[in-house]
């Protein structure tokens, strides 16, 4: 067993002792949760320290590392030929920051959870399932085993929401869980198609592979998802731009674009906060993640010719959703909607296809995946306190929490593009590699770089707009009194959780190489599978 | 030197920015427990001594030097970073820690017993630290990190009185505001990568570089075409930049709030140095303009020197009037460098750091005591404006000798620094609207006019605040009078003072050519020189400031005072024309009811349209369960019933009674022989 397949299932062993201890010892579930966690961001530093950024992985087996390959299941069907679905995990650097990234935000989500007390026993179980699913997202190249793991997400994630949320949980859980299995259940149609059109050069085989599908010479001529020669058409629209349409779809849901946005502030205002800093911080980048994994990897060909309308959708989630953030009078919902602006230019960067505007778009989602579990992590912080986070009933509490009111102003300037912040990085380069697409021809126009600028903007003026009406000013509480009390300041515990989260987003700003020394050979390898298609 | 110090210039400039840096680290690290400023003071001292002896001396009128290191690999793209040293780099560094370190001393008396004193310190070395290293970046990519770190110092210093509510709108406009600006800058940032491909300022602009026309014989092959739109494109980017960050027409709004700041901010960030910052930018890369650019860059320079001036004259607050005097200033500048003298540019902005600097710290000295009067009186007035004051010559004469010093260079009078460089902004443009011709002569006849404005201006508050009477004379006595200002603030008000004077930077007072500073970075211009008008434009300044002053000296000390208290255009300049209410409802109002629209569309439509989907599928799910109770289970219900019915009827034959089934039995045998006759 390999240190990624120990990755993944360390979890599993974690909620097998929660379930396993009765509940007169409930209070060491959390210990357990964290011990685990914490073991896990071990091996996931270890893989990082040993992970080589020259080897760029992408669409090449042999050069990804931690592979683990294994056959799973093999069924003869008879006349369809060979089932034929593999345990094949491995890393590259794609998938290795987010591996890092989503151990980390797991740690900060566990640090979150220390003051649960409606039913600990589930609540941590489901925790850890929801670990194992995303870690095994990242690390599968089978897209079965992707497709399992992406489902086996949902589950937790349903319940986390719907049993642990806010008033409106249950409204909350289901429309999250229908969005997202809407996305997928598409999703496996097209898992399906690739299957019957791709085969295993080695076995003749067709296969899951994802490895397989990204070689044109794997497809059998004249099926479905074909690459050269395809004469497959769905209502007049070639079977290879369905396919990718849907994946995208899939994989969209979860960024989220606007429009398909809307079960976002709904489940973030809902969720209690640990689960609005995993959802914030890892799940979002699924999204992401996917559509340069599945989408432009396995259809390059669509990724160039649909460019220019993923980039304008990243435009309209930064506008829109910077637009939205500002008139939002809940504090939560804001940081939501900030989330929409922020993954847009995620998107802008990916569909900008220059090495500059994916790397800025990667290390944006890194950069976005601690500083929203932060935001949302200093949205709890009050809630915790007074359990009211309406911004206009909070005024001057700069007076009363200067050392909360300190990581607030540092968060949300780091979130703002501020240099030095990890967000800068990634913000600048999507719109320098926007910027730079109509000189690489890659057909994204130069207004869409200006109009995703102008989300730069925006946001500063929805963060600052909060800091004054919130934090400066003469302190005036809706709570009176008794808030004044309650509003404590940040404790040995948060401060704990948050003081790292800080640094790393100042030190990622200052040594941007520590993402893009293991991420630049892969981006590379990324624009040239898609290069000779534009 | 070289033997008492064994560091390169390069990294004593880099202590130069490090220092500062370090200090803030400290301070932040102690936090409230350490108040003296002591750290932050030798930090900025110890910069000073680098700067002045050694980086400054070893770099001026000498080769370049150059640092580059890979900071990360993006791509293929190698970001370097690294330090610039060359005449103009090194004299903006020293400016600024010259500047710094008076601020640091007053600022030890003037914030002395302020509750959150150590935040101060610590946003104080931030900012030097950030504008000290924006001086000496060499990559444009470098110089927009610390341009925004600048204007990030420049956020926490404004909003530092953060339970004031003026306080922190300023603050959160000028942070909002610079970033219209910064997005100009990074657009350009982006122009250029996507053109050149390189962000480094030595390829680009350096004497190899490719913008750089003479770069040709130096063997360069590649020279950008001039008229290329894309070269205007990013020229206007930098300069959109620049403009928010030095104040130019119609982004200078954020700076006459940004007084909110603590006086000594705004005499160091908001005057002397940050401000400039727009100025050094565009000098620094100034081969990437071309005419188009320049004209344009002259043009809103003139604008914003004039509306600058006007807007000064129709103020009160002490502080709004030095505020717009620095933006006209600024104008100046700008002017200098669109018609292509950035050297005069760069002169000014070297004169006018000290002066303005000077100004503020001694309009801080008066604000200091007026507000120590109104806290000892129990007195309810605005201790920054001018009507309140008056006669306080006979109170704080070498505040009063200070301020005038710095007056005078102000309004350009000869023997003075002003003198020097506005000579040369106003000289350079009349020599270049002459050479041009037609209504490019406008522009020199603005700047003169609005020197003379200057000289008003700057008269009018001098008149108001020292000569006349006080108006709170009588509440005086022996227990409690105005006094001078500590020595602590003295003693950097007399340096600055004497630093106003002609011979700190030409020991030929007349001749700005002979100035040490314009033969360093000397710049050769298209145009020919006018010898007469190096004679006559100086002296019609001069008059002009000095009938302006009998003017001013008229209206406001012998009580002449021609306009009414509510002249409508002295009220229309007192609110800039109305510019920040123009704003707020064009722009500020309209995002806002933009946001809370969209925010409407998207629960009601995006969202709604969620909603549609699930009633529909509710919708359609409910007709499926009607057609399932009513049609399909109809089915099996009515052949269940139809069965149940037969049976009912046949059900009555099975009745037990004896007769009954005999009786039945009769009729079936009736019946069966019935058949077998008709048969």
């Amino acid at each position: 067993m390999g240190l990624l397949s120990i990755l993944i299932f360390l979890p599993l062993i974690a909620l097998a002792l929660i379930l396993a201890l009765p509940n007169t010892a409930k209070s060491s579930y959390k210990y357990i949760a964290l011990g685990f966690t914490v073991l896990q961001l071990g091996i996931a530093l270890y893989i990082y320290q040993n992970f080589q950024g020259a080897q760029a992985g992408v669409n090449i087996l042999s050069d990804f590392q931690f592979l683990e390959q294994a056959s799973w299941i093999r069924l003869d069907l008879g006349a369809i030929g060979k089932l034929e679905i593999d345990y094949l995990i491995g890393l590259d650097g794609i998938s290795l920051p987010l591996i890092v990234l989503s151990a980390l935000v797991m740690l900060m989500g566990v640090g979150a959870s220390w003051n649960i007390d409606k039913s600990p026993k589930g609540y941590f179980a489901l925790l850890m399932l929801l670990n194992t699913a995303v870690m095994g997202i990242f690390c599968a190249l089978d897209f079965f085993l992707f497709y399992v793991f992406y489902e086996v997400m949902l589950f937790p994630l349903y319940f986390l929401i719907g049993i642990w949320g806010g008033v409106r949980r249950e409204y909350a859980a289901i429309k999250f869980f229908l969005y997202t299995l809407l996305g997928s259940v598409f999703m496996l149609l097209v898992i399906v198609g690739l299957y019957f059109s791709v085969t295993n050069p080695e076995t003749g085989a067709h296969t899951f592979n994802m490895l397989h599908m990204m070689n044109p010479s794997n497809y059998v001529d004249g099926s479905f998802f074909s690459f050269i020669a395809n004469y497959h058409e769905v209502l007049g629209i070639p079977a290879r731009l369905i396919g990718f349409i849907i994946l995208f779809f899939a994989f969209a849901i979860k960024v989220p674009i606007v429009p398909l946005h809307t079960w976002l502030p709904d489940a973030h205002v809902e969720a209690p906060t640990p689960v609005s800093i995993i959802l914030a911080g890892i799940l979002l980048k699924i999204g992401g993640y996917g559509i340069i994994r599945v989408c432009y990897s396995i259809f390059p060909d669509m990724a160039a010719l649909t460019n220019w309308w993923l980039a304008l959708i990243g435009i309209i989630s930064i506008l829109y959703g910077a637009l939205n953030a500002l008139a939002q009078k809940d504090l939560k919902r804001m940081i939501a909607y900030s989330s929409v602006s922020h993954m847009g230019f995620v998107l802008l960067g990916i569909a900008s296809l220059t090495a500059e505007g994916i790397s800025g778009a990667m290390f944006q989602m890194i950069s976005h995946g601690f500083l929203s579990a932060a935001l949302f992590f200093l949205v709890g912080v009050i809630y915790d306190r007074v359990h009211d986070r309406y911004i206009y009933n909070f005024r001057g509490l700069a007076g009363i929490m200067p050392k909360y009111t300190a990581c607030v102003a540092i968060v949300f300037f780091a979130s703002l593009g501020l240099p030095g912040f990890s967000a800068f990085i990634g913000e600048a380069f999507v719109i320098i590699g926007t910027f730079n697409a109509q000189s690489m021809t890659t057909g994204i126009p130069r207004w869409m770089a200006i109009a995703g600028s102008a989300g730069i903007f925006l946001s500063a003026a929805y963060f600052l707009w909060t800091l004054q009406r919130m934090f400066f000013g003469q302190t005036r509480l809706q709570g009176g009194t008794a808030w004044a009390s309650a509003l404590t300041d940040l404790n040995r515990r948060e401060l704990l959780i948050l003081v790292p989260t800080i640094s790393l987003a100042l030190i990622l700003g200052i040594v941007p190489s520590l993402v893009f020394g293991k991420l630049n050979a892969s981006i590379l390898k990324l624009i040239d599978i898609i290069n000779p298609y534009i | 030197m070289n033997e008492l110090l064994p560091i390169s210039p390069i990294n004593a400039s880099v202590l130069i920015a490090l220092l500062p840096f370090l200090a803030f680290l400290i301070q932040a690290v102690l936090g409230k427990t350490q108040t003296s400023g002591n750290i932050s003071l030798v930090a900025i001292i110890l910069s000073t001594t680098l700067s002045l002896f050694w980086v400054f001396p070893a770099v001026w009128n000498h080769d370049q030097q150059t640092l580059k290191l890979v900071w990360f690999v993006i791509g293929e793209y190698d970001l370097n970073v690294g330090v610039l040293l060359n005449n103009l780099t090194v004299l903006m560094q020293l400016i600024v820690c010259i500047i710094a370190l008076p601020v640091h001393i007053y600022s030890k008396a003037y914030m002395k017993a302020d509750p959150g004193l150590h935040r101060y310190w610590m946003f104080l070395s931030l900012f030097c630290f950030a504008m000290l290293s924006l001086t000496i970046s060499i990559n444009l990519f470098q110089s927009y990190i610390f341009w925004e770190l600048v204007g990030f110092a420049s956020y926490l210093l404004i909003g530092y009185w953060f339970t004031k509510d003026s306080a922190v709108q300023a603050n959160k406009k000028a942070f909002l505001v610079n970033r219209i600006g910064d997005i100009g800058f990074l657009i350009g940032i982006a122009l250029i990568y996507s053109h050149v491909g390189t962000l480094d300022l030595t390829m680009l602009f350096g004497p190899s570089g490719v913008f750089n026309p003479s770069s040709l014989e130096h063997g360069q092959s590649l020279v950008i075409d001039t008229d290329a739109s894309w070269r205007t494109w990013a020229g206007i980017c930098f300069f959109l930049g620049a403009m928010a960050k030095s104040a130019q027409f119609p982004l200078h709004i954020w700076l006459p709030d940004a007084m909110e700041g603590p006086t000594s901010v705004s005499s160091l960030i908001h005057a002397a140095t940050m401000v400039a910052a727009g100025v050094f930018l565009l000098c620094t890369i100034f081969p990437l303009f071309n005419a188009t650019v320049l004209l344009l860059i002259a043009i809103i320079g003139t604008l914003t020197a004039i509306s600058g001036a006007i807007f000064a004259l129709g103020q009160q607050d002490i502080k709004k009037i030095l505020a717009f005097s620095t933006i006209s200033q600024l104008g100046f500048m700008m002017v200098g460098v669109g018609i292509g003298a950035w050297d005069s540019a760069m002169f000014h902005l070297g004169t006018h750091a000290f002066f303005k600097c000077l100004l503020f710290l001694c309009a801080g000295a008066v604000i200091h005591e007026m507000a120590h009067l109104k806290k000892h009186r129990n007195l309810e007035f605005d201790p920054q404006n001018l009507r309140n004051m008056g006669g306080l010559r006979k109170y704080m004469p070498k505040t009063f000798l200070c301020m005038s010093i710095a007056s005078l260079a102000l309004a350009g009078f000869p023997l003075t620094a002003g003198y020097l460089s506005k000579d040369s902004i106003v000289v350079g443009a009349f020599e270049w609207g002459a050479y041009h011709g037609g209504w490019h002569m406008i522009i020199p006849i603005t700047l003169i006019i609005v020197s003379i404005l200057t000289a008003f201006y700057i008269g009018r508050l001098i008149w108001k605040a020292f000569f006349g009477n006080f108006r709170f004379a009588d509440l005086l006595n022996t227990d409690h009078t105005m006094r001078e200002a500590p020595v602590l603030m003295l003693a950097p008000m007399i340096f600055l003072a004497l630093c106003c004077f002609a011979p700190a930077f030409s020991l030929q007072p007349l001749d700005y050519h002979a100035s040490w500073l314009m033969q360093g970075l000397h710049v050769q211009t298209a145009y020919p020189a006018i010898p007469s008008a190096h004679l006559y434009i100086p002296v019609i300044l001069s008059i002009g400031a000095i009938v302006s002053w009998f003017i001013g000296w008229k209206w406001y000390t012998q009580r002449e005072y021609p306009f009414s208290t509510g002249n409508k255009l002295v009220q229309l300049a007192n609110n800039q024309f109305y510019l920040n209410e123009f704003n707020e409802v064009i722009f500020v109002n309209s995002i806002k009811r933009l946001s809370g629209f969209l925010y409407f569309v998207d629960r009601k439509v995006v969202d709604g349209l969620t909603y549609l989907f699930t009633n529909l599928i509710q919708s359609i799910a409910r007709a499926v369960n009607w057609l399932d109770k009513n049609v399909i289970d109809g089915l099996v219900n009515m052949v269940a019933n139809s069965t149940y019915y037969l049976g009912h009827l046949v059900r009555h034959v099975q009745n037990g009674q004896l007769q009954g089934y005999l009786g039945f039995a009769l009729t079936v045998l009736i019946l069966g022989f019935l058949y077998l006759i008709i048969k």
